[in-house]
């Protein structure tokens, strides 16, 4: 957004360099443990032990990667994470948007009844033994489907996106229609073009939703050659946990947890890779779509 | 059985759509175990033969659920699966489950109605109330019957049973694990000994404090760490004479620890070694996944806990600087004024119950049975703790020397020591270092000062109710009176209040169940 | 009277005509619309059953057909617990405190930023301030108790240095809940701006410039064109939020809470799980969730109705 700043009179100067000032203290502040996590996973287990914040390892050692990676596992269920993350974000998007298109519709006829459907699930829910047997008795136990399917569609997001929907400009689809478009190929030709901020920021929520997502691989996939980075990771971490206190779960012969250094490393190689999807996803955040199409 | 049927080729047909996008890949799995004819069963179990030959048909079919450590875990090819198999004469199924998800597996799993042959439980809830309800087969009368289950220890054994009786065959665990951690360079510093008696031990906590234990001349120590987890206070209380949560009074009538003189006796000597300082003034706060770095760091020198934290302590002191003789020794509690006593764990961790649904006979039962009996086999032992000599382990000297293994034979063993049960003649082990020797002494001999509590095997209703509010209300008042926030006379108010939550009730079901149970 | 009878059912034909007629114009919407409500019908309502279980003392073993019916026994025990008063004013001032603080602080977050005109510095701002996001509350916590603690914790240092006292920030039950809400802003701030950051993408910047010739300044400019655009974001959200109301996270408060703050640390969340560990979760936490829920919907379309009567959407 390039306005000029010439008009900028001294008190909004003030704001400016308060605005600046306050959003570096900011960005300082939540990214300085995150900068410790990643030295620390590269520092030794004496060193973390020793000192309590550091923004440098003191003598790297790459040996938290080299225990996480000691096994073509990992890659493996990174390469799941993956598969789950792209086709599970595909799937919620096509069935959240097609829906929440119909519904911005106002004169939908049931439009109220569905709505109440979809607030009324937003807060009542069966619980995890009843979603468990409908999985089953659809036959998905130990499928990818397991995992996607039952979080096709979020509520939330759902209700957001139709909201959106429902404030673009009346009068574009209109046209649309007068150009002899069904309500399809308003949706597909002009809804959707319009809305990539929108699409972007929510296929961002479902993505980054099915990459931590764990609880539900664990409860549907029995087989541990499709577990996702996520379970694997956190496998790791759990296993460090119960060392803490826990003592009659442990056996006698228990292995030696792993050290600090390891679960932060479990955590850089969880996150980095989704947070390297938001940088791309910024730039369909960054000017108004609408312009070009409506003042056309 | 449950009649929880879905109107499935609707659902299907409907799910069918939805799925054009998604590729599934959807693994059926529901094997039909136990159909097959039982065999007859052979009295005693042969152990010297590496594959008993004696048995005849077809293996026995079984499926069981365990818990996983591990993510990456064995299959069928694994070497040490087939010998498994071969040795016990079945075809089975490991069902593991990674550890983290185990409770809601287990429940949805009781929930579908399909359980496996063998599964791994502990006593909560839903398994008390399936118990009651007749899904596992009541084992104790036939363990009489076989050489290593036989061998089970009778108070562990009352602690796993239900109302009464026995359902599973428990998964041993050391009962006297506790013990006292000192920094061995700071006692010789200060020419002190371990504590034989309370005396002594507050002694070495206050020199450790105010002695300047590692010489360098600054006021950085101070005696113990302590965190937010209660274990420490929970083991020095029985030092003192407090009974393991339940004790009985001079009538013979049970009550909860804290209602006992010596509890009392034991807080009062917790608050004076918290004013002191000896030990972190944050404790009540403090979080415990960083309990061991103050020991490690040298700022503290004693560790109340398991013992074999001893052998965790060293070697993190030994990645900072090695030395030669180990920093860490450990030892037995020291005597207090009601003898010498220590807190036991409860000697097990999980029980193989055997499902009704999947063995119909007491035939079929008595198959199983035997195939827990003989992982018990020192075979079976070395095989499901180390893996297979010769490729995964060496045995020199009567000592099991570990390979050194690379990702695929060390996949091979993984998880398979979730099977064993410890019961019967023990195995070989590691060579022991000095300070695993220290460990396994104070193991041994805290077997003889251990202190049962009552009530454990005991299935309180009142607790199920509201136990976790009552252990919340004396637990923040002990530890408030430690931190100094009440007195005496605000800790009997948090006891009156505890009766009046329905601690009361909770005191008289206990006593009920208690003479109940003494009656059987 | 014969008339009549005709001219109704008359009228009821024609309208079943004129039904059947705009289900036909909108077909593609109800096409567009049938791969959801099937999703909803199979995932969300066929499980739905599972809320009987709050009126019976369920165990997995027998089933909701097996397990006994114990009627409102569960909501009994709930409110008539001693504690219900303690753990629903930990609970409510809770969420006031969040809906307070920390809702309004996404939305500040992103008019700061929209206000940013070096566009390389507004990135990386983004980036940063959304990375706690993936920083799971254990390790939160973790980093709390060492920053805070008064056994050499940095910012406890600073704090003795400044003022020659100590604090105890994780022990005082006084700074229990704003630890709480610290630690959210914190972790969530950032994530909360994505959102209102894409609604602030489809305010059209020629609006900006025709201000500007027009003489408004920028307070003027945020005042008439940035809020209105994310306003009607804004009620959504805060509708959203009404619904989940009581709903404070277990985890966080879990290992926040210890015995010196435990009074004011309780809430219903967190006082389900203990009673869950206990006596098998189901019945119980499912009466409590549905006492939760019940209290949500009122409060949606409480709060929908009233967004609906100042002239906003609302979510229906």
């Amino acid at each position: 957004m390039n306005i000029s700043s010439k008009y900028d009179s001294f008190g909004e100067r003030v704001f400016d360099v308060f605005n600046y000032l306050f959003l570096t203290l900011f960005a300082l502040i939540t990214v300085m443990p995150f900068v410790y996590i990643i030295a620390g996973s590269f520092a030794t287990e004496v060193e973390l032990i020793e000192r309590k914040f550091f923004l440098f390892p003191r003598d790297p050692s790459f040996n938290a990667y080299k225990y996480i990676f000691s096994s073509d596992t990992i890659f493996r269920s990174i390469l799941n994470s993956v598969y789950i993350t792209v086709v599970g974000t595909m799937t919620n998007l096509a069935f959240t948007l097609t829906m929440a298109y119909s519904l911005s519709r106002k004169d939908l006829m049931g439009r109220n009844f569905f709505m109440n459907l979809i607030i009324f699930s937003m807060l009542f829910s069966g619980g995890m033994i009843p979603g468990y047997l409908v999985v089953k008795g659809l036959g998905l136990l130990n499928s990818y489907a397991a995992v996607i399917l039952p979080g096709a569609i979020s509520a939330f997001n759902l209700i957001i996106i139709k909201n959106f929907f429902q404030n673009l400009p009346a009068g574009l689809e209109e046209a649309a229609r007068i150009d002899g478009c069904s309500d399809f190929g308003v949706f597909w030709r002009i809804v959707l073009p319009l809305s990539k901020p929108i699409i972007a920021t929510f296929g961002l929520f479902y993505a980054v939703g099915h990459w931590n997502n764990f609880f539900s691989a664990l409860l549907y996939l029995n087989d541990n050659k499709k577990w996702p980075l996520q379970v694997m990771l956190r496998e790791i971490v759990i296993l460090s946990q119960f060392a803490a206190g826990d003592m009659s779960a442990m056996d006698p012969e228990f292995v030696e947890p792993p050290d600090q250094a390891v679960k932060m490393a479990v955590i850089v190689v969880g996150t980095v890779p989704i947070l390297c999807v938001y940088p791309f996803l910024q730039k369909h955040f960054a000017k108004g779509v609408l312009l070009g199409s409506i003042k056309g | 059985m449950k009649g929880k049927k879905w109107p499935r080729p609707f659902v299907a047909l409907l799910i069918a759509a939805m799925m054009v996008i998604l590729a599934a890949c959807s693994g059926g799995s529901g094997s039909d175990a136990g159909s097959n004819p039982p065999s007859g069963h052979t009295g005693g179990t042969d152990t010297d033969s590496q594959a008993p030959s004696e048995q005849k048909g077809e293996p026995l079919k079984l499926s069981i659920m365990v818990p996983a450590f591990s993510t990456e875990l064995p299959d069928k090819s694994s070497p040490v699966w087939q010998r498994l198999e071969e040795y016990t004469h079945t075809d089975l199924e490991i069902i593991w489950t990674p550890n983290s998800s185990y409770s809601d597996k287990l429940n949805i799993t009781l929930a579908s109605g399909e359980l496996p042959t063998i599964i791994n439980v502990g006593k909560e809830p839903s398994v008390i109330s399936a118990v009651r309800n007749g899904a596992f087969w009541e084992v104790g009368p036939y363990l009489k019957d076989y050489p290593n289950l036989s061998q089970a220890n009778e108070i562990v054994l009352n602690n796993t049973s239900i109302d009464g009786k026995i359902y599973g065959v428990y998964r041993a665990r050391t009962l006297g694990r506790m013990g006292v951690t000192y920094n061995m360079v700071w006692l010789e510093n200060l020419g002190l000994e371990p504590a034989k008696t309370i005396d002594e031990f507050y002694d070495i906590l206050w020199q450790f404090t105010y002695n300047d234990p590692d010489r360098n001349g600054k006021d950085d120590t101070y005696g113990m760490t302590v965190t937010k987890y209660t274990g420490p206070w929970d083991i020095m209380q029985v030092w003192f004479g407090a009974p393991n949560k339940w004790g009985e009074d001079e009538n013979g009538k049970l009550i909860p620890d804290f209602m006992t003189p010596e509890y009392r006796e034991a807080l009062k000597f917790f608050r004076k070694i918290y004013e002191e300082g000896l030990v972190n003034e944050d404790f009540a706060v403090m979080d415990p996944a960083v309990w061991n770095d103050p020991f490690i760091n040298g700022e503290s020198g004693v560790f109340v806990d398991v013992a074999d934290n001893a052998r965790r302590l060293n070697n993190s002191m030994q990645d900072k600087e090695p030395r030669d003789k180990p920093y860490t020794g450990v030892f037995q509690a020291p005597v207090g004024p009601k003898g010498h006593r220590d807190l036991p764990t409860s000697g097990w961790s999980g029980m193989f119950v055997i499902s009704k649904s999947k063995v119909k006979t007491e035939e079929e039962l008595r198959r199983v049975l035997e195939f827990l009996d003989r992982l018990n086999d020192v075979e079976m032992k070395l095989l499901l703790g180390y893996g297979i000599e010769g490729r995964h382990y060496d045995l020199v000297d009567g000592y099991v020397v570990p390979r050194d293994l690379d990702a695929s034979l060390k996949k091979e063993i993984e998880g398979f020591n979730q099977l064993l049960m410890f019961l019967g003649e023990p195995e070989p082990g590691y060579e022991e270092t000095e300070i695993n020797q220290m460990i396994n002494e104070v193991w041994e001999a805290n077997e003889a000062i251990v202190v049962g509590n009552p009530a454990e095997p005991l299935v309180s209703e009142v607790y199920g109710r509201v136990g976790q509010q009552l252990d919340n209300i004396i637990g923040d008042a002990r530890i408030q009176y430690i931190v100094g926030q009440i007195n005496d006379e605000e800790f009997d108010a948090a006891i009156d209040l505890w009766m009046r939550s329905g601690g009361e009730e909770y005191i008289q079901e206990i006593n009920e169940l208690y003479e109940a149970a003494k009656a059987h | 009277m014969e008339t009549t009878i005709h001219t109704t059912d008359h009228m009821k034909s024609e309208q079943r005509r004129s039904r059947w007629a705009k289900f036909k114009k909108d077909l593609w919407l109800y096409i567009l619309l049938f791969p959801g409500l099937v999703y909803f019908i199979i995932f969300k309502y066929l499980p739905m059953w599972g809320v009987v279980i709050a009126f019976q003392d369920y165990s997995p073993f027998l089933g909701v057909f097996g397990s006994k019916w114990v009627g409102f026994e569960h909501f009994r025990n709930f409110f008539n617990n001693p504690d219900f008063f303690r753990l629903l004013r930990n609970t409510l001032i809770l969420a006031v405190y969040d809906l307070v603080f920390f809702f309004p602080a996404p939305i500040i977050a992103a008019l700061m930023l929209n206000e940013i005109r070096v566009g390389i510095f507004k990135r990386i701002v983004q980036t940063a301030i959304y990375v706690p996001h993936f920083i799971s509350m254990v390790i939160v916590a973790s980093m709390t108790y060492v920053f805070l603690t008064t056994n050499g914790g940095v910012i406890n240092e600073l704090v003795y240095m400044i003022t020659g006292q100590k604090i105890n920030f994780l022990g005082d039950p006084a700074w229990f809940r704003p630890l709480i809400i610290m630690q959210i802003m914190w972790k969530e701030t950032g994530w909360g701006t994505i959102i209102f950051l894409a609604a602030l993408s489809s305010v059209d910047v020629e609006q900006y410039e025709a201000a500007i010739v027009d003489g408004a300044t920028r307070w003027q400019r945020l005042w008439y064109i940035t809020l209105p655009a994310i306003s009607s974001t804004i009620v959504i959200l805060l509708i959203l939020r009404l619904g989940n109301f009581l709903d404070t996270g277990f985890e966080q408060i879990f290992l926040m809470t210890n015995s010196l703050n435990r009074s004011v640390a309780d809430v219903f969340d967190t006082y389900v799980y203990f009673v869950g560990i206990t006596q098998g979760a189901f019945s119980y936490s499912t009466a409590v969730g549905l006492f939760k829920s019940v209290v949500g919907i009122i409060l949606i379309y409480g709060s929908n109705y009233f967004a609906k009567k100042l002239g906003h959407e609302g979510i229906i």
